[in-house]
């Protein structure tokens, strides 16, 4: 009812303002999300992000002095290559198409973006986090999250500064990449500052059961100082119950796939203690275009933000109406144009430059405590250039 | 089409129709709708070369996506361009890393390791009957799913293989929906055909009769994964990305949905149903895009099946192809046969 | 390592129980109608919703939380062998197995729709999650419970198939239809009391799931669907103790495989899996305990 409510809301709003300001243009952002199927759980979220910042944008007059307004369709591309493939063609088809959104997922983006690519159309992924993102599909290809590399540096270095943690297990979900690379990434800086992995073990996406790769954690003599779990939302809050239940106490670490309430409240305040995370700058973070973030989504949709990708999905088309206002202008090339040359974009999740010349955003990574079940900002780690 | 003049020239006819379709269409279309096109095509192949086992033989295969995976890999790997392969792919011996095929060649060689990877599977898995062939079948989805995940110097793993060159376009597809449904048509009407449809409907007779059961079981099994071989290597050149997870249970499902829908043994039902399934599902996409109710095409295509399944429960076409594309001249082909007590009665009946 | 060894039995024995739990009532419908019901595994996520509002909305006492699943599970299966399947009596087989594919789509995209993708923590009574003392291994109260109740339910489900009126009217539905309705038999019942009964405890199972991990959501029942389908028939469909062997099998070689296998394997748990499971019924192609004339015309 409340999205049905919002779109008459929307229409009326548009047509009204169609017919009062005659020189007015209304540009379209395609957002390419799983929103049905194994994914949906991370990529609905983003769509609900980007939906509400081009409503407010729009309510707030548009783009380039009133004259532009952003619409955000949404296609559901059902955890589905095929389908994915095809929305993007379903995508570039559509009148005064002016850049596309996306994904929380590497893989998914690789089976889009190339056609945008191809097409000469920016496409903004928002969730997916593969530092070679850019390099593989081109110029077009943007990211507003960080590198899996920055996340896993930052957690690493965390883990082995100020945790003192010398000795880790390393949980991989081997059935994704995103996962893997944040192991592999987590396992270079922890070894290369002097860390050492015992005991490496593996799941797959969609696992509920940890019973028996715990009984192996427990095996492992003498016990580890902690265990860094490189999984999704779906698998956090699982895992550390399991873990806790299980009567091991220590440190568990994690990269942004630990960025959900699940974490706190599946284990239960009792039990959600001693995990720590690197993730995007928004979470336990009071910044005021935070803070009005989470307040306008919470009157939205009536829920906080459930994870880290609503915050990436709102400013993935924050980006782009940045590149609009700077180009001056709503063609995709100048877009494109003046995306490559976005420096220090006041975004939710954090600050973006595209100053590398990988283009994956220096951004600043947070570490983020859970004690009580409650979400504590410990830390904020800077990158390198 | 039974070997009469007329039924090759009706064949002759249908397929210049179909090009000067396809030639219409991608004159006139955007690429979006070509891209869906394309897609229901390669479900034409799948569905199709799936009727040999399942409707034909009555085998109950769900392996048809293990199979476009072995093909797609194989046809991905080899059109892959030369320079990238080295450093994506480490493992690969330089002879193979060396070299980048066309198409046409790949798409061979991908349906060809598929028909090997089927004839070493069927020798044992083919034993098994029913459900427990289904459940066998699907084994080799997850079984290949696992390998491929974790052969990453052959197949970068779970990121897959992206940058496939997009070679694929309706001309391909129509092409090779063309061959698959000749192919299949030519088998059901000989009597290697003649006897799998003997199989599925009472093996134990068709063994007295001198069928030899295990080849021609291998053989609709075999025929089946080289032609879905094919359309997984079709279909990596069209997403240009390939994963383990690419192709699953889901689509297997789809697939048989497909058949079922179309009716046990019916080409032409197969090639409608996978037509028609897709156009349903892509109709409904712009209600979902501005309602905002993400899953309605999904509820509306479940009901769809639901009710054409109770209302017309052998499917659109039954066993049969229609009328008008028989050749008239043999009145009485097998397929016109009444549906057999062990197809309809609920404790019998083997799927 | 002894200990290392009973741990992992136990953790597979507790699993096993679910996906028994699961199992049966799929081999019973298939027993009796010959369904392959794929939408059973979505029986056992909403039995575990249904705990959910019982518990959050509710606050309902637990044992009043069991029933309401038992009721609500039993009254969803009866629903949609009403709408779904009792018109398909009579065609092939096969439109069965792809109209419950459908129900499961349905069923899966509704809640979607409904609830959102998101999982959700459940929070049951923190006495069922205190580990049991003085044992050499780490099992949880609700463990236990889950294993004893999953026999208790399994051997209720024996005395009333084996000893009860019902039972032996099932028993003869399954054997003949058309000879079970001759004798007068009320074939309807006794098909609706195994729809029933077998949802009844695929929502049971629902409920165990979330007791034990704490989290569901609307596309949970799908792999445990798949999993009862492959451990019914890995018993040998249509036969109940068959799917109960198949299920604790399942469990046992998902927990052992990831525990036994050198880690570097471990990546490869569902293949071995799924390359045992076919194995087993190579040597035995009709299953651990199926019946060979149940597969010949």
């Amino acid at each position: 009812m409340r999205t049905l409510t919002r779109i008459v809301a929307a229409g009326t709003l548009a047509a009204g303002l169609g017919t009062a300001a005659q020189a007015q243009e209304t540009v379209t952002i395609a957002a390419l999300y799983n929103l049905t199927g194994g994914m949906s759980s991370i990529d609905a979220p983003a769509l609900n992000g980007a939906l509400l910042h081009a409503q407010l944008i729009n309510e707030a007059g548009g783009l380039l002095g009133g004259t532009v307004m952003l619409e955000v369709v949404g296609i559901d591309t059902k955890t589905d290559q095929q389908e994915t493939a095809t929305a993007a063609q379903q995508a570039l088809s559509m009148d005064n198409l002016i850049a596309g959104i996306g994904f929380g997922d590497t893989t998914f983006v690789l089976a889009a973006a190339p056609a945008f690519q191809e097409a000469g159309i920016p496409f903004v992924t928002s969730g997916a986090t593969h530092p070679m993102l850019p390099t593989w599909v081109g110029d077009h290809m943007f990211m507003t999250a960080f590198g899996d590399d920055d996340q896993s540096y930052a957690i690493a270095d965390y883990a082995y500064d100020t945790l003192g943690l010398r000795r880790v297990a390393l949980w991989t979900d081997d059935s994704m990449d995103f996962t893997r690379a944040l192991a592999t990434f987590f396992r270079e800086r922890f070894e290369e500052r002097g860390g050492e992995i015992v005991g490496a073990d593996v799941f797959m996406m969609g696992d509920t059961d940890f019973s028996a790769q715990i009984a192996r954690l427990q095996a492992i003599d003498p016990a580890p100082d902690g265990v860094f779990i490189a999984a999704i939302p779906g698998e956090a809050g699982l895992s550390v119950k399991q873990i806790r239940e299980a009567g091991m106490a220590f440190p568990i670490v994690s990269g942004d796939g630990f960025d959900t309430e699940l974490v706190a409240t599946v284990p239960g305040p009792e039990l959600a203690n001693d995990v720590y995370f690197s993730s995007h700058t928004y979470r336990a973070d009071d910044r005021q275009v935070v803070t009005d973030f989470v307040a306008a989504y919470e009157e939205e949709y009536g829920r906080p933000p459930e994870n880290a990708f609503a915050p990436l999905g709102y400013d993935a088309v924050g980006l782009i109406a940045n590149a609009i206002e700077a180009a001056g202008s709503t063609d995709p090339e100048a877009i494109r144009d003046a995306l490559a040359a976005t420096r220090d974009f006041d975004a939710v999740t954090g600050t973006i430059s595209y100053t590398r010349e990988s283009m994956v955003p220096p951004k600043p990574v947070a570490i983020i405590g859970v004690e009580n079940g409650e979400f504590t900002l410990l830390e904020t780690w800077t990158p390198g250039e | 089409m039974s070997g009469t003049a007329r039924g090759w020239s009706l064949a002759a006819g249908l397929t210049v129709a179909g090009a000067v379709a396809v030639w219409l269409a991608t004159a006139s279309l955007n690429n979006y709708l070509l891209t869906l096109i394309a897609f229901a095509g390669i479900n034409v192949i799948l569905a199709v070369s799936l009727t040999l086992a399942n409707g034909l033989t009555g085998l109950f295969s769900l392996g048809h996506p293990a199979f476009m995976m072995v093909g797609g890999y194989v046809a991905a790997i080899l059109t892959f361009p030369a320079s990238r392969k080295g450093f994506m792919l480490p493992d690969l011996p330089d002879w193979l890393a060396a070299q980048q095929w066309p198409l046409l060649p790949a798409l061979l060689a991908g349906g060809a390791a598929a028909g090997i990877a089927a004839v070493i599977v069927g020798f044992p898995v083919l034993r098994l009957r029913g459900h427990y062939l289904a459940v066998a079948t699907l084994g080799l989805i997850f079984i290949l799913r696992a390998v491929v995940n974790n052969l990453d110097g052959y197949t970068r793993g779970a990121l897959g293989l992206s940058g496939i060159p997009r070679l694929t376009d309706l001309w391909w597809v129509y092409g090779w929906a063309v061959a698959t449904i000749f192919v299949c048509w030519r088998v059901k009407q000989s009597s290697l055909g003649r006897t799998m449809m003997a199989m599925r409907e009472n093996e134990m007779a068709a063994a007295c009769m001198g069928v030899p059961l295990a080849r021609t079981r291998l053989l609709a099994f075999a025929i089946g994964a080289i032609l879905a071989g094919i359309a997984g290597g079709l279909w990596a050149h069209l997403v240009t990305n390939l994963t383990p997870t690419s192709l699953g249970v889901f689509l297997a499902f789809q697939i048989v949905v497909m058949i079922v829908l179309g009716g046990q043994g019916s080409i032409t039902g197969a090639a409608v149903a996978a037509l028609g399934l897709s156009a349903i599902a892509n109709l409904l996409r712009p209600v979902e895009q501005t309602t905002g109710l993400y899953g309605l095409t999904q509820i509306v295509v479940a009901l769809v099946l639901i009710g054409v399944l109770i209302f017309r429960s052998q499917g659109l076409f039954g066993s049969r192809e229609p009328a008008f594309l028989q050749g008239k001249a043999v009145p009485s082909l097998p397929e016109r046969q009444p549906a057999t007590p062990d197809n309809t009665d609920p404790q019998r009946g083997s799927t | 390592m002894s200990d290392y060894l009973l741990q992992q039995l136990a953790n597979g024995l507790i699993l096993g129980s679910m996906y028994a739990l699961v199992a049966i009532g799929f081999s019973m419908i298939y027993g009796i109608v010959r369904l392959i019901n794929f939408a059973h595994g979505d029986i056992a996520m909403i039995g575990a919703f249904t705990a959910l509002a019982a518990l959050m909305a509710a606050d309902l006492p637990i044992i009043v939380v069991v029933l309401a699943v038992l009721l609500v599970g039993a009254a969803v299966g009866l629903a949609i062998e009403a709408v779904a399947f009792r018109p398909l009596r009579g065609a092939p087989q096969v439109n069965g197995f792809i109209t419950s594919l459908a129900v499961s789509v349905l069923i899966q995209n509704t809640g979607i729709l409904v609830l959102t993708a998101e999982p959700r923590s459940v929070a049951f009574p923190a006495f069922l999650s205190q580990p049991i003392a003085g044992l050499p291994i780490t099992v949880d109260l609700v463990d236990v419970l889950i294993v004893v109740l999953a026999i208790v339910l399994m051997a209720a489900l024996g005395a009333i198939v084996n000893r009860t009126r019902l039972g032996m009217a099932m028993r003869a539905t399954a054997e003949n239809l058309d000879v079970a309705r001759l004798m007068g038999i009320n074939v309807n019942r006794a098909i609706m009391a195994a729809f029933a009964i077998g949802s009844a405890l695929a929502g049971m199972a629902g409920l165990m799931w979330g007791a034990r991990y704490g989290q569901i959501d609307p596309m949970m029942g799908f792999l445990p669907g798949l999993k009862a389908f492959v451990a019914a028939v890995i018993g040998g469909v249509g036969s109940i103790p068959g799917a109960m062997l198949g299920g604790y099998l399942l469990g046992l070689a998902e927990v052992l495989f990831v525990g036994l296998l050198p880690p570097e394997y471990a990546g490869f748990r569902d293949a071995f899996v799924f390359g045992t499971l076919i194995l087993v019924l190579l040597v035995l192609p009709n299953g651990l305990l199926g019946r060979a004339a149940e597969d010949r015309a």
